[in-house]
């Protein structure tokens, strides 16, 4: 089983060496690529000078276009499993085999490492628990499959969503909308418990200015892909 | 209604404006499938400064009081339709940007990796060079014993 931690970097100098140990040390059936996009603080030169494995972008494609290019080199590489895992500290590789582990064990197409399910560690503002929430139960309500955790970023695949992922992805604020993809064509979505923390450097790219703009576009977006599947099933 | 200077004053500037977007098309800087809605204003608009009376009547058959306002909301509806469509396909251009840009990083990693592959290739042919140059010398001349 080959089997890779995708690491989305925009000005994560701070974190990146940390995190990259993290996935060393605890979850070592793990290889690792970093996708730096387009980062400004020398996050590529500080990666490359200590010889890790970083791609880089050369214009700049937002976090949906950065994962997307870690699901194609997975792909590509003939990796049988990915997963997504924040630069900037605020996950944790210890929890990464016991994920492939039950992904394998319960042939799960996605398991999502949900902050909700034990309700431990850094549980997310109040507001943003609130708009978390509410993309569980529109989810539950298009899909019928509960997500309690929707906007997790570390979230592991098999080849087949690889696949899907690598051909099209949301270009920002990707995770609702995509989970709901792979929900309407029928994939078993799991979630495992995991402590999450709170970023250790950069900034979050939700912000109190953009969040209106985030629970609209995630909300249509979500309603779209809802309405994609019905006409597909006319067909 | 519209005095002869203003016709010929409108038919001069629709004549520049056609012969800019011809040029432009002629040096393959405007493409012609989007430079066709130009050319269509230009057109209706050519036939109405040409002959005000296409424009009334016009005007008349979609119920429009005064014409003016005619050329105002046909105007408006038209620039809505050009940016929608300049929407769409500059939607188009960003998912094809992406892919671009996604493949390109990833060649430039092959690259990389096959580089180092190669260079070490050639340090290893080098080597083995070396050697067997060290092996085709005579036997007395050897600086290793037993060959």
């Amino acid at each position: 089983m080959k089997r890779i931690v995708i690491i989305p970097a925009y000005n994560e100098i701070e974190s990146i060496v940390s995190t990259v140990e993290d996935i060393r040390d605890n979850a070592p059936g793990f290889d690792y690529v970093i996708i730096n996009d387009c980062s400004q603080d020398g996050t590529m030169r500080f990666c490359t000078q200590r010889g890790m494995n970083i791609i880089n972008l050369p214009v700049n494609l937002g976090i949906g276009g950065a994962v997307q290019t870690g699901y194609l080199y997975a792909w590509r590489n003939g990796y049988d499993v990915a997963v997504q895992f924040d630069g900037d500290g605020q996950h944790d590789a210890k929890y990464l085999n016991a994920m492939a582990d039950y992904l394998e064990a319960n042939e799960a197409d996605m398991v999502i490492g949900s902050r909700f399910i034990n309700k431990e560690g850094f549980q997310s503002s109040g507001l943003r628990r609130f708009g978390i929430r509410y993309f569980s139960l529109l989810i539950r309500f298009l899909t019928g499959k509960t997500v309690l955790d929707p906007t997790s970023g570390m979230r592991m695949v098999n080849r087949d969503v690889m696949k899907i992922y690598s051909e099209d992805y949301p270009v920002d604020y990707p995770e609702p909308e995509s989970v709901v993809t792979i929900l309407n064509m029928g994939k078993k979505v799991l979630e495992v418990p995991v402590i999450m923390r709170e970023r250790q450097g950069g900034v979050s790219s939700i912000s109190a200015g953009r969040s209106v703009y985030y629970m609209v576009k995630v909300t249509l977006a979500i309603l779209m892909e809802r309405m994609r599947k019905r006409r597909e099933r006319g067909l | 209604m519209m005095t002869v200077k203003l016709q010929v004053t409108i038919l001069l500037a629709l004549a520049v404006s056609l012969a800019a977007i011809v040029n432009m098309i002629r040096r393959k800087s405007l493409e012609l499938k989007y430079a066709l809605s130009w050319l269509f204003v230009c057109f209706a608009l050519a036939v109405f400064a040409a002959f005000p009376r296409t424009m009334v009547a016009t005007a008349r058959f979609l119920g429009i009081d005064a014409p003016v306002n005619m050329i105002f909301f046909l105007g408006f509806c038209f620039s809505l339709l050009i940016i929608y469509t300049l929407t769409v396909s500059l939607s188009r251009m960003s998912i094809k940007m992406r892919r671009l840009t996604q493949i390109i990083a990833l060649n430039e990693d092959r690259i990389k990796h096959m580089e180092q592959q190669l260079a070490q290739l050639k340090e290893e042919r080098e080597h083995e060079e070396a050697d067997s140059d060290r092996l085709q010398r005579p036997a007395g001349e050897s600086d290793q014993p037993g060959i």
